[in-house]
């Protein structure tokens, strides 16, 4: 009996948002649970989403109407090459999960944790649906659901700080939202549809002018923030590394691609309609992307505290993205997404490890944390690996995006973006180098370093397992790439350089 | 022949001769190198009686290619542009000869000049290599073989230079070293270019360049070898290690380098001349004015600067470097009794010198001077160590019938033949010096009264470098000639000066092989 | 004739999971030592046993895996790979006995020996890659590998020595990649399987700065000047680090490189064409002399040894630049000569340092009877570096003389019979001092019970390279020695016509 996947797409993104509300009631007896009832309704939905990519390499792309009701009145979901995303992205979660149970425990008070574990989920939910549904408005409400949990999850460490870190999140956020609203309700007006397709079949009878601009730009802006592209990055360092480790790396690997997936979501749209000349556009996210590469490289060395380096890192990686987006060349498209996927992966391999390490040590500092090597040997070697991943070292998975943007910047005739993007990763190197000296090569200065133990399986395992698959898919690439490449080849021959 | 048509070749008895020229005193490092835990006399023994085999081995094949027989042999083969091969003909079967009775004399010579110690071992395996290696020299059948050998035994030489492990003797070790490698780098050069214009590296009588090469690079070549010959050679302005090396290394090996180290490079440009250019190129090209010109500096130059040096051996040196710019300047001729004579002088001197040098080493070795000035007198103390030098002095400036005579006639013949009146003017003026600067050295030992102050004892420190006197010497200094193994060489030597002057026309003997080889190269005549 | 094979890929692999296991089981003695041994052992007879095709003229490939069409990981063993692994996994064996007899008694020999099979893991993938992207794969990789071995002994020294070494390595490698991705870019493929996949359509300006790109960036690996700073800073590393990876490793991939991208990328009519290579020769003049005429200055035997590497390495460089058969003989062939040769001064000099504590020039007088082996040894190597007949480094003089001559460019044989003369003058003073001068205060003799002058873990390493070396210079015709193995690798690699007159 084949399954009919289709009929799972809607449960994909049901599930994590009802297992959210579900999370207080079931763990009102012992708070626990929460983690393992968040663990179980994320490992059925990557089955879910599994299944659906599956469908997707044998069948192609496929719709689903909510409701029955037929595009373009009704809500469509949609899952095609870009809404795969959705696979790895659930995967991360199930991974991340695990590690929490233990790391929270210092954290924030046992009380906490269903509302932790329900935010969680629901960011998870919102994602998801972010991904596949097809109806602006629809996109509208799941940013907002992406965006507000998230804000709560980074409020939800508990500390001083963190309340500030979350309000600047807030307020910038909150600026997106509205930009974001005001360009759904401006192709409202304009094409009287909100299915994104439909839109932008309706955008092309329509014809270029400046309420289409204007509406482009908002949407172009509202991600870009989200993205914590420059200039619009200010919110990103300090709630990253405030936040619990385990939300740091939903954050950085995940909640900021939502930036990206919208970009090319309105690339889609704009390209099918074929109303704009997006070349000025282009170029502007190549200029913008190669400065948060410089910037955030720049940012990241000085650093000591070791999180905030690895925030700065990601400012300096979603350029990387945004470069690639803009160069709007094939390879270069491929590269940029890929990175959405290498990149969560990595991200989460480095939080996770760091987190492990502030969580067994009690330190945040190079300068404290010299010698945790010996202690803790293998989270420290999940951190070197991450660390050359980061860079873009060869048999890495960072390796495979950087070649693929970089040819994309020689087959624009954009050679000198080609140059900056490989020496700008170097630089960062400058800090990973210290790092990695400072945890193999120096003595302990501190005793609760020297003394520390590695961190219980349930927090080694994933970060080992992400370790791996770093190196892992550095070596087999290809994975991800054959999904990326038919969906970018779609929308590039409407592209143009 | 190529590589292959060598190897081809069957490897017959007749090969084995001169593989073993080589071989046996290979033989002798790997005895000389045992160190003082040997029984010393069997080692001795061992060493002498390989120094005899290989003599009578390099004599043995003399008959045979006066005959006509050649003995060939290849030993290896490095790649295909690269094979040593062994050859013996009838100019390397002389001076085969010469290095292997040479090397026999100083050998025995060396057991009793070279105190107790722990250099000894090193100087006998040393000594043995380089005579080996002077072997391949002389039977070398192609350049590479050629150059292999002199290059090994350049280096060796120094170890043997240095061996004292004086000052002087250090300074004069790395003079001598970076002279020579100067030189073989250039000799290597020249090789190169070689291969470069022939393809093939074997020795041909008559030349194996191919005349149509481009003049430019056959000059290079040319001149390439001839330097770094030269260095060797000793040819004006390239003579500069000489005078300090000879003084700094033991009078035995002082001997063995001017008598055949220094013919080494005279021998390479012999074989460059005759067997890698060929006779008519060399004429072709012009160049052989230039080089009688810079080898008849270095005769006047020679024995001009011999003329003023107090200490012996330094005298001695110079006097080297004249004579053996004797060989070069009768090269440069291109004519057949010119070039015989060259080789009959190369054999001669090297037993004339040979036994100066020892005469030298005995004179230091039993007074503990080497100034002239300190050596006044020194004949009523050793009369048989001074007349020995004395017919040694006399074969050197050329008066008959010994062999320094022989040879000065044959080249003075030689260079009348091809109407070089100049040349023969500079043989004459050469001799005339040598008389200058030898006759004194007789007249001192002879006639000149002794210093007062005793000579005897170990007390004495002077400016000499050599070994403290192996002998204690009675009060008072009678008749105190060195031990029978430092002087039956000696006397060997100087016996050889006359045997070779008046046998000079018999059959085996250097003249007849001079003539062979001179008529494989000239053709006729 | 290519043939597909597994054997390609095994050999990086196995050695990468003995590299593991040294990591996993490295605590106890007898399991480090044997999977470090396994790991240089296997690479060694699986190359070994592939040798015999080779020399009939067979290539054996493997794809592994392709990212997208035309790019993708890939193997291919052809000649001039085979030389590489074959010298390469020759001299892994030797270092591995030497190693673990100079780290007894050192700290953190785990990672030590881990990261010293994983550099044996990546290097015979360089030899072995397909195309550009493996190769960079695995020579970045081999970067990151060497890193903890610069740094081992993790003074201020070592970590600042690995800090230029890695800022030098991977700036190298950036240039190498943008290098490799313009060819992409520019000529579709990255294969290596052709002598030359650029043509000259892609202008002037474009070639030039790939060029410049690739040779820079491989470049810094081989020591060409002015990129070869981080070497003598490196050789803070223990010895036998210094000697494998820069007489062997690290160094000779970056000359492999500059010559798979002289023959293999650009090829041999197209670089006539543009030009490039002789500028790119007369820097490896230059690098040939001044490294030489600085190793004179040199009073710390390692330092002196590094700055005769530079200068040796661009002996490599200069007969790849040279375009013709003889030259490219000559360069092939001088990986062997210079590796054997350099590997076994390096252990001579770790030696003499583990033994005595003399890390000077100044301090070895009259060690020539303290350790005679060990200095003759030293004595075979220099001679061998001088150019001396009969020994290895003669036949890398006479052929890439005779390259320089058949290129028309007789000055480069002068610049090396300067630089033999200039090697003459370094290396000459060492041995006249170990035998001709007389110690200034009386060598410590072997410990009681030890007859052998030192640990024979140490000694036979020494012996065996100073006899090849030996060999190399005598015999090198042989069939299966390595100069057979470089004649099939110009012809059929470089697609250079013949070597034999």
């Amino acid at each position: 009996m084949t399954v009919p996947w289709v009929e799972a797409l809607p449960w994909t993104v049901v599930l994590p948002l009802v297992g959210a509300a579900l999370t207080p009631a079931v763990a009102a007896r012992r708070p626990r649970v929460a983690g393992y009832w968040a663990w179980g309704v994320l490992l059925v939905t990557t089955a879910l989403a599994s299944g659906l990519v599956v469908e997707l390499a044998l069948r192609g792309p496929f719709s689903y109407a909510l409701g029955g009701w037929a595009a373009p009145y009704g809500i469509e979901l949609r899952f095609d090459h870009f809404s795969a995303w959705v696979l790895p992205l659930a995967a991360l979660f199930v991974v991340i999960v695990p590690f929490s149970w233990r790391y929270l425990d210092h954290v924030m008070p046992a009380g906490r944790l269903p509302a932790f574990y329900a935010l969680l989920l629901l960011n998870c939910g919102g994602m998801i649906g972010f991904c596949v549904t097809g109806d602006l408005f629809n996109l509208f409400v799941f940013t907002e659901v992406v965006a507000l949990s998230s804000y709560a999850l980074v409020a939800v460490g508990g500390r001083g700080l963190a309340a500030y870190a979350a309000l600047k999140y807030l307020f910038i956020g909150a600026v997106s939202s509205l930009l974001m609203l005001f360009a759904v309700a401006q192709l409202f007006v304009m094409t009287g549809s909100l299915n994104m397709a439909d839109v932008a079949a309706r955008l092309a009878e329509l014809g270029p002018g400046v309420p289409v601009m204007v509406a482009f730009a908002a949407l172009a802006v509202s991600f870009m923030v989200k993205a914590a592209m420059f200039p619009v990055h200010v919110w990103l360092p300090d709630a990253h590394a405030i936040a619990p480790s385990p939300v740091s790396a939903v954050l950085s690997g995940m909640v900021v691609k939502i930036g990206i997936v919208g970009m090319l979501r309105v690339y889609q749209i704009y390209y099918g309609a074929g109303v704009l000349e997006l070349g000025p556009f282009n170029q502007a996210l190549v200029w913008l992307g190669a400065i948060s590469i410089v910037m955030g490289a720049f940012f990241a060395v000085f650093q000591d505290d070791i999180k905030l380096m690895l925030a700065y890192s990601t400012i300096s990686n979603i350029g990387y993205i945004v470069l690639g987006l803009g160069l709007a060349s094939p390879y270069a498209v491929i590269g940029a997404s890929v990175h959405v996927f290498n990149h969560a992966l990595i991200k989460a391999t480095l939080f996770l490890a760091a987190g492990a390490i502030i969580h067994q040590t009690g330190y945040r500092t190079l300068s404290d944390l010299r010698g945790v090597a010996r202690s803790m040997p293998q989270t420290a070697a999940a951190m070197a690996v991450g660390a050359v991943s980061i860079v873009g070292l060869p048999p890495t998975a960072g390796f495979v995006c950087k070649w693929f943007i970089a040819l994309g910047a020689f087959e624009a005739n954009q050679a000198p973006f080609g140059f900056a993007l490989v020496f700008g990763a170097l630089f960062i190197f400058i800090y990973y180098i210290r790092m990695v000296n400072a945890f193999y090569f120096q003595q302990p200065v501190h005793a609760a370093v020297a003394e520390a133990r590695d961190v219980p399986l349930s927090m080694r395992g994933p970060i080992v397992l992400l370790a791996t698959l770093c190196l892992i898919l550095g070596v087999l690439g290809g994975i991800p790439l054959s999904f990326v490449e038919p969906a970018v080849l779609d929308l590039l021959p409407a592209w143009g350089p | 022949m190529t590589g292959d048509a060598v190897a081809g070749a069957a490897f017959t008895a007749a090969s084995w001769w001169p593989f073993a020229a080589v071989a046996l005193p290979l033989v002798g490092v790997a005895v000389g190198a045992i160190g003082e835990h040997a029984p010393g006399r069997w080692k001795g023994v061992t060493l002498l009686a390989l120094g005899a085999a290989t003599f009578a081995v390099t004599l043995a094949v003399v008959p045979g290619v006066l005959a006509g027989r050649t003995y060939e042999v290849f030993v290896l083969r490095m790649t295909t542009q690269l094979w040593l091969t062994l050859r013996i003909d009838a100019v390397g079967a002389a001076y085969a000869a010469t290095v292997a009775g040479l090397g026999l004399l100083a050998l025995v010579y060396s057991f009793g000049y070279l105190p107790r110690g722990p250099r000894r071992a090193r100087y006998f395996a040393i000594l043995m290599a380089c005579l080996a290696c002077t072997l391949g020299v002389a039977y070398a059948g192609n350049l590479l073989t050629f150059l292999i050998f002199y290059e090994a035994f350049s280096v060796l030489t120094y170890a043997l230079v240095v061996h004292e492990q004086t000052p002087a003797a250090l300074a004069a070790g790395v003079k001598y070293i970076a002279y020579i490698l100067v030189g073989g780098s250039l000799v290597l050069a020249g090789v190169l270019l070689s291969f470069f214009l022939a393809g093939d590296l074997t020795f041909a009588a008559g030349g194996m360049l191919p005349a149509d090469a481009p003049t430019g690079q056959l000059l290079a070549a040319f001149w390439c070898f001839v330097a770094g010959f030269g260095v060797k050679a000793a040819l004006v302005p390239l003579h500069g290690w000489v005078p300090d090396a000879h003084p700094a290394a033991p009078a035995p090996f002082s001997a063995v380098l001017s008598g055949v180290m220094v013919a080494a490079g005279a021998f390479g440009i012999l074989r460059v001349v005759f067997d890698v250019f060929g006779v008519a190129l060399v004429r072709e090209l012009g160049a052989a004015p230039w080089l009688a010109g810079v080898a008849a500096l270095t005769v006047l130059f020679g024995a001009v600067m011999a003329l003023s040096q107090d200490d012996l051996k330094r005298r001695l040196a110079y006097s080297t470097i004249s004579q053996m710019g004797y060989l070069t300047l009768a090269i440069a001729l291109l004519g057949a009794g010119a070039t015989a004579g060259a080789l009959v002088h190369l054999v001669h001197h090297a037993f004339m010198k040979g036994t100066l040098f020892f005469c030298a080493g005995l004179w230091i070795h039993g007074t503990g001077h080497r100034r002239l000035s300190q050596l006044r007198g020194v004949g009523a103390r050793m009369p048989l160590t001074t007349a020995a030098f004395t017919l040694a002095a006399f074969g050197m400036i050329g008066m008959p019938p010994l062999s320094g005579f022989v040879s000065k006639w044959w080249l003075g013949v030689g260079m009348l033949e091809v109407d070089a009146p100049l040349a023969l003017v500079v043989l004459l003026a050469g001799a005339l010096l040598a008389a200058a600067y030898l006759l004194p050295v007789v007249y001192l030992a002879y006639f000149a009264p002794p210093l007062p102050t005793p000579l005897a004892g170990a007390g004495v420190a002077t400016a000499a470098s050599g070994p403290a006197p192996a002998t204690a010497w009675g009060a008072g200094g009678r008749r105190a000639e060195a031990a029978a193994s430092m002087l039956v060489p000696t006397l060997v030597a100087a016996a050889l000066t006359l045997v070779l002057g008046l046998g000079s026309l018999l059959p085996g003997f250097p003249l007849e092989l001079a003539r062979a080889a001179t008529r494989a190269w000239f053709g006729g005549g | 004739m290519e043939v597909v094979d597994a054997r390609v890929i095994l050999a990086p692999t196995v050695s990468f999971l003995c590299a593991a296991l040294v990591f996993a089981t490295g605590r106890s003695v007898f399991w480090r030592r044997f999977w470090t041994f396994l790991a240089a052992t296997i690479k060694m007879g699986l190359v070994l046993s592939m040798l015999p095709g080779t020399l009939r003229g067979v290539v054996y490939t493997y794809q592994f895996v392709e990212f997208t069409p035309g790019i993708g990981i890939g193997f291919r063993a052809d000649a001039y790979g085979m030389f590489f692994s074959l010298v390469s996994s020759t001299l892994w064996v030797l270092t591995t006995i030497y190693a673990i007899g100079y780290m007894q008694g050192d700290k953190d020999r785990v990672r030590f020996f881990g990261f010293f099979a994983l550099c044996v893991s990546t290097t015979v993938g360089v030899s072995f890659a397909e195309n550009l992207l493996t190769f960079f794969l695995f020579y970045e990789t081999l970067t990151i590998c060497t890193y903890p071995l610069v740094v081992h002994a993790e003074t201020p020294e070592a970590l600042r020595a690995g800090r230029i070494y890695l800022t030098y390595t991977l700036i190298g490698g950036g240039f190498a990649l943008v290098g490799a991705i313009m060819t992409l870019n520019v000529a579709g493929t990255l294969t290596l399987a052709h002598p030359g996949i650029l043509s000259g359509d892609a202008g002037f300006g474009t070639l030039l700065v790939i060029f410049l790109c690739l040779i820079i960036g491989f470049g810094v690996k081989a020591g060409i000047m002015p990129l070869h700073g981080w070497l003598p800073i490196a050789m803070v590393a223990p010895t036998p680090v210094s000697a494998l990876l820069h007489a062997v490793a690290v160094v000779k991939v970056g000359a492999f490189g500059v010559t798979r991208v002289i023959y293999n990328v650009f090829g041999v009519e197209l670089l006539q064409q543009l030009g490039f290579a002789t500028p790119l020769a007369w820097l490896a003049a230059f690098t040939i002399l001044a490294g030489s005429t600085i190793a004179l200055t040199q009073d710390h035997l390692k330092r002196r040894l590094a700055y005769s590497t530079i200068s040796q390495l661009s002996y490599i460089v200069l007969g790849a630049a040279l375009l013709t058969p003889l030259a490219a003989t000559a360069a092939i062939i001088h990986v062997a000569n210079q590796a054997f040769a350099k590997i076994t001064m390096f252990f001579v000099v770790g030696a003499i340092t583990k033994t005595t504590g003399k890390k000077y020039v100044s301090e070895l007088d009259g060690i020539g009877a303290r350790m005679p082996w060990s200095m003759a040894a030293f004595t075979i190597a220099a001679l061998s570096f001088v150019g001396v007949p009969l020994f290895a480094g003669f036949i890398t003089k006479w052929y890439l003389a005779l390259g320089a001559l058949q290129a028309d460019a007789w000055w480069f044989v002068l610049v090396m019979i300067v630089s033999s003369l200039l090697n003459a003058g370094y290396w000459f003073p060492i041995i006249h001092r170990a035998y001709f001068r007389t110690a200034q205060e009386p060598w410590p003799p072997p410990p009681p019970g030890r007859r052998l002058e030192t640990h024979k873990t140490l000694l036979i390493p020494i012996l065996i390279c100073a006899a090849y070396v030996l060999l190399l210079g005598v015999t090198a015709e042989v069939p299966g020695m390595p100069f057979s193995v470089a004649q099939v690798a110009v012809e059929r690699a470089f697609g250079l016509p013949g070597v034999t007159p």
